[in-house]
């Protein structure tokens, strides 16, 4: 998982630097959480949010602190809640799209990329949660 | 409760961990670790755009791409021959002409272009793979041919961004190539833009050609005069307004740009 994990979210790195502002290091940061509820996530939230400022003109360590933030909030969620639904991703992964782009300054299409970002978290999360489940089977 | 208590210890060196990074970015005590970052990343970034272009390119009609050029090629003549004979006229009128000023430019690859969603939206600013290392300052001019692109808005060591002139920041002085009508461009976001503040004594036409009027600096740094902005699409004149505005599309396809160059010196 964590060897997938980390697969994962240098390809989201490369493509969220190069070709699009969808929050797809955020989205691969979320569903892992969601699938595996691990502290090294976190670990992984603060890496790649400084990597996705380095490249991507932005003030180091912005990227950093709203992923561990957001992800710290998850984990306390899980601990009342079930977080491995579809509900919970689809609606996490709007809102925070929704805050990270506010958060770094885009304003162009801002609802038509978060809608678009948790469509992508949700299919993301179905296809890890089923890869989970096919190896564990 | 500890396995509650590890993960907020985690979360609270990291967080801390990421507080004091972003105090010593802000305060610009990381510019060298930033710019090595990004010196060893841009090559990738370069290679995903590169191959994101070709990809997209790929279904685009070869017979399209050639008369677009074509038309590219014309519109230069075309401005070519309206200098000249601009020129002409005013040796004939015994003023002084002066020789069109050398640009010397700077090529540039497009490694990265945020704001833009494939298929979806086009780019509002682009990445290039030059930087302050490279004599790329702020306010510097980028052109494709004889089309601006755009104006560059920030720099580090190895890279710089640039804010296309479709972007909604972007505002600069224009002037009509036919009938010489002067006005501002405001850029509108995705690939729209107004050529506006025009005076309602002064004639827009469709298809007419807009040029910069040219707003260089002391230092040699900004956006020299006669490129290429775009074409005037639209025209929305009202007797009761005080100026008249013109809709403009640009030649180029942003997204689909690879090399640029940028104007690193207008003496």
């Amino acid at each position: 998982m964590k060897f997938s994990a980390f697969f994962l979210l240098i390809i989201a790195l490369i493509l969220e630097a190069s070709l699009t502002t969808i929050p797809f290091v955020f989205l691969g940061l979320l569903v892992f959480m969601a699938v595996s509820r691990g502290n090294w996530l976190l670990v992984l939230g603060f890496i790649f949010g400084i990597l996705l400022d380095l490249v991507s003109f932005k003030t180091l360590g912005i990227s950093s602190i709203f992923f561990i933030t957001f992800l710290f909030f998850v984990l306390l969620y899980q601990s009342k809640f079930e977080i491995a639904t579809n509900t919970f991703v689809l609606v996490t992964s709007f809102l925070g799209s929704l805050g990270y782009l506010i958060l770094i300054g885009y304003h162009d299409s801002l609802i038509f990329q978060a809608i678009l970002s948790s469509i992508i978290g949700l299919l993301l999360f179905k296809l890890i949660q089923n890869s989970k489940i096919k190896s564990e089977s | 409760m500890p396995r509650r208590n590890n993960f907020l210890y985690i979360f609270l060196s990291l967080l801390f961990l990421s507080f004091v990074i972003f105090a010593a970015s802000k305060i610009g005590l990381l510019k060298p670790l930033d710019s090595l970052g990004k010196g060893i990343l841009s090559p990738v970034q370069a290679l995903t755009y590169g191959v994101y272009a070709k990809l997209t390119d790929f279904g685009s009609s070869a017979q399209i791409e050639l008369l677009k050029a074509e038309n590219i090629a014309l519109t230069k003549k075309l401005i070519d021959q309206n200098k000249l004979i601009g020129d002409n006229k005013a040796l004939r009128d015994q003023f002084q002409t002066q020789n069109p000023k050398s640009l010397s430019l700077m090529e540039a690859d497009v490694i990265g272009a945020p704001g833009f969603i494939p298929g979806i939206s086009i780019p509002e600013t682009l990445v290039l793979d030059r930087g302050e290392n490279d004599g790329v300052k702020i306010g510097q001019a980028v052109v494709y041919e004889d089309n601006l692109i755009g104006k560059i808005i920030k720099t580090s060591a190895y890279l710089s961004s640039v804010v296309l002139i479709s972007n909604s920041s972007s505002s600069f002085t224009a002037k009509t190539m036919s009938t010489q009508a002067l006005g501002v461009i405001e850029g509108q976001g995705g690939g729209e833009m107004i050529l506006g503040d025009v005076v309602l004594s002064d004639t827009l036409q469709k298809k007419d050609t807009v040029l910069t009027k040219g707003d260089v600096n002391s230092g040699g740094i900004g956006i020299p005069p006669d490129l290429v902005v775009g074409e005037i699409v639209s025209v929305s004149k009202f007797p009761s307004d005080l100026f008249q505005k013109a809709n403009l599309k640009s030649k180029i396809n942003f997204s689909k740009l690879t090399k640029v160059f940028i104007i690193v010196n207008n003496q």
